[in-house]
């Protein structure tokens, strides 16, 4: 009998006090749901980076994000040698009836968009359509969803950068909905017509820098990616604007530097969350010990080693941690989908990945066994006449 | 109604040092998460909002939101500030105005990792509008119409090329860092340099903004009204608070809204773990009440005592948040500013607002906590209360 593992009984002592393991797995509850919400948003700022195509390269000035290059230089960065296409982008920064509300809208190169980034298809209206009409525009299926759009709304935007000369909208035809199957792009952001922008800034019903925000090229298969990418940095190096090229992937990575501190403030947030908490179980868990202090007597008495002692406490702390870290995790993935439709824009790519999903189970264990690390060592040691005589 | 003495309560708390440091120190790291985040929005907002001044205008093209967006010909600025009777004018007659170009341009930071920078051309005007607020610590400052650039204090030690003597690339031209200045807002995060040499050298179109000292005795509002309505060059105008207090808001909010949030989930936390502590405290002390009871205290008193009790540990705790929180007063740290993606350095600030909201939140966490096990001790009936072993 000595041995076997008195199971029945860390389930009955988890029950001795229903409203306090309750309370107990509540706090870890809401603990756990922030910590992998927090975890989350840190994530979130680097799928772009993880997701990035490695045979696609950002020509963007190395002067600033703010400055834009010419359009002349799409043509001569064609011609470098190794360069299949290139697709530019160009921040419109515009708003839609309020500036709250905000969304990235881009003017690109609508015949070369689909080639260079097969992560994008359609699930509604045709690219055709876009392409023949040039003042219509593709919007993400989150976007399309937010604002109840549908293929053949008009859109109408006020340009904050280039506002148009009459002090009239923006009105672009939504000729299709894209879904992109990767992270380099998200599903809430407008696409359209380049050249419609550039026309219109040139005939003057706008007014804004002429030019062209970043160009992206693809590198031909096989071609060797860095030498391409300083023979065009090469091309441009007296001027009139210099370029710095980078892949896509180090291209977000520059983003998420220029975030700055914020994933390490996250962090800081993070280890103060796992700290209340865990003081939070370790005072559970000492009163449990307190009070089973004269049963683990028993225990003794009847031959149960410290060994056994020492589990079944230990098996209580692992099972509230588990339990109320559990749900935690679960109510984070299952909120998922609304954390991110509530947080809009800022963070179009919002999720709850597995590997946060894992790393927050990993953590209620370790926090559990932490936690009852300390109340359980000090009660398997309990000789059986000082458990015996120590009065409730 | 007589009161149980405070003392029992004290002592009790003492008693059970490990329940009471635990819950203490539970509800001290939840205020003090809190309260780092109102000290860091606290920081941030001092840095812009109270730098700004109230008779300084910032003069925009209309519809802009931040100088980035905004942009005035040579002509248009030129019209704005020689039609501008409300502009102050120094002792020889010129007006206090300066036409200013700006751009967050890319530099590295020296631990590495990009980040971008304001530079600012400014004209003479910028320093005699400026006045004690810039203090040039180190070299001198720039010789207008030259190469050369002056670096905020708060430079040259988080970004490379900013030290005096260095040399910063703008696209291809040279520029020399002739000095450090130190300014109280968020120009000591900058670089500024002649206007026109900067225009150049970075081809920008025009200037982003004039800035403007209104005159003693002129209504800012109704300039500002005038200016807007204006047929030849109408522009936007704000006060430099009004500006600089417009281009925090997001972050503003969105530090608050953390703070809340967070305050809300771990306050929950925090709660449930006072809530226990208090309920072994009455079982523990069941036979006590017992005794209180049948010796004439009104359950009203049992439930004041034990809330009390509560209050004191919500209060501890709020106290350990503080002492948490104090040391990050005066550290400085560094975030993006998400309206022109550049980072402003400055320095987290405890004020007594932040201690003031720290504490009176960890006496709701205290009062939440305690109420119910409170209520539960003041219903106990005194025979079974005593009979409990």
């Amino acid at each position: 009998m000595a041995g076997a593992l008195p199971l029945r009984l860390v389930f009955k002592n988890l029950f001795r006090h229903p409203v306090r393991s309750a309370l107990t797995a509540a706090s870890l509850t809401v603990a756990f749901f922030l910590l992998c919400t927090l975890q989350s948003l840190v994530v979130t700022l680097d799928a772009g980076v993880e997701d990035a195509k490695s045979d696609r390269l950002v020509v963007q000035s190395a002067v600033s994000l703010y400055v834009i290059l010419p359009e002349s230089y799409d043509a001569k960065i064609r011609s470098v040698e190794g360069v299949e296409g290139t697709c530019r982008w160009t921040w419109f920064g515009g708003y839609y009836q309020n500036p709250s509300n905000f969304f990235a809208q881009f003017a690109t190169s609508e015949q070369t968009l689909f080639s260079i980034y097969p992560e994008l298809s359609i699930v509604e209206g045709s690219a055709e359509r876009f392409m023949s009409d040039r003042s219509s525009c593709l919007v993400g299926e989150e976007l399309a969803a937010v604002y109840r759009w549908k293929v053949g709304d008009t859109v109408p935007l006020i340009g904050t950068i280039f506002p148009r000369t009459d002090g009239s909208t923006w009105n672009f035809r939504i000729a299709g909905i894209y879904r992109s199957s990767a992270a380099s792009v998200d599903n809430r952001t407008m696409f359209f017509h380049h050249e419609y922008l550039s026309k219109s800034l040139e005939d003057g019903a706008a007014n804004g820098p002429d030019g062209v925000g970043v160009y992206v090229v693809k590198v031909k298969d096989g071609a060797d990616v860095q030498s391409v990418m300083s023979r065009i940095d090469g091309l441009f190096a007296k001027g009139p604007q210099r370029v710095q090229t980078t892949t896509e992937a180090e291209f977000q990575a520059q983003f998420v530097s220029m975030v700055g501190n914020i994933p390490f403030f996250v962090s800081s947030i993070g280890m103060a969350v796992f700290f209340a908490i865990l003081l939070a179980v370790l005072n559970t868990m000492l009163m449990a010990a307190r009070e089973q202090t004269h049963d683990a007597g028993i225990l003794k008495a009847l031959g149960f080693g410290g060994r056994t002692v020492f589990l079944v406490l230990m098996l209580q702390s692992l099972a509230l941690s588990v339990v109320g870290g559990g749900l935690g995790v679960l109510a984070a993935v299952g909120s998922s989908a609304g954390i991110r439709h509530a947080l809009g824009s800022m963070f179009p790519l919002y999720e709850v990945t597995t590997e946060t999903t894992v790393a927050g189970l990993i953590g209620a264990v370790v926090l559990g066994l932490v936690a009852g690390l300390v109340p359980a060592l000090r009660l398997g040691r309990l000789s059986c006449v000082a458990a015996l005589r120590l009065e409730k | 109604m007589k009161l149980v003495p405070f003392s029992y309560n004290l002592r009790s708390l003492f008693v059970r040092k490990g329940a009471t440091t635990l819950t203490v120190l539970g509800i001290g790291a939840t205020v003090a998460m809190l309260s780092g985040v109102l000290a860091l929005e606290q920081g941030f907002r001092t840095i812009f909002t109270e730098s700004g001044r109230e008779r300084v205008a910032v003069m925009l093209r209309p519809g802009a939101g931040s100088e980035g967006e905004s942009a005035f010909s040579r002509e248009r600025a030129d019209v704005l500030v020689k039609s501008s009777p409300e502009i102050a004018v120094d002792d020889e007659g010129r007006p206090l105005a300066s036409r200013e170009s700006y751009l967050a341009v890319r530099r590295f930071k020296l631990d590495g990792g990009e980040t971008n920078v304001s530079i600012r051309g400014v004209q003479t005007a910028s320093f005699d509008l400026a006045g004690d607020r810039l203090r040039i610590i180190e070299g001198r400052r720039f010789t207008p119409g030259s190469d050369e650039v002056i670096v905020g204090a708060k430079l040259p030690g988080r970004v490379r090329d900013c030290r005096v003597d260095d040399v910063i690339v703008l696209n291809t031209t040279p520029f020399r860092v002739v000095g450090v200045f130190e300014y109280d807002g968020p120009f000591g995060s900058e670089i500024w340099g002649d206007v026109e040499r900067l225009m150049e050298a970075l081809e920008r179109p025009g200037f982003n903004r004039v800035i403007a000292k209104v005159k003693d005795g002129v209504s800012f509002e109704a300039f500002a009204e005038r200016v807007a309505d204006d047929q030849q060059a109408p522009a936007k105008v704000l006060s430099e608070r009004e500006y600089l207090t417009a281009q925090t808001t997001m972050l503003s909010i969105t530090l608050k809204l953390l703070g809340n949030f967070l305050a809300v989930i771990m306050g929950i936390a925090a709660v449930f773990t006072a809530t226990n502590t208090m309920l072994s405290v009455i079982e523990a002390r069941t036979q006590e009440i017992g005794i209180l009871k049948s010796i004439g205290f009104r359950p009203l008193s049992i439930f004041a005592s034990f809330l009390l009790e509560s209050l004191i540990l919500g209060l501890a705790g709020g106290a350990v948040g503080a002492v948490l929180t104090l040391p990050l007063n005066g550290i400085e740290t560094g975030t993006t500013n998400f309206a022109t993606f550049t980072e402003i350095a400055f320095a987290f600030r405890v004020t007594p607002e932040v201690l003031t909201t720290a504490i009176s939140f960890a006496l709701i966490l205290g009062l939440l906590g305690g109420a119910w096990p409170a209520w539960r001790a003041s219903r106990m009936n005194p025979v079974e209360a005593l009979r409990r072993h």
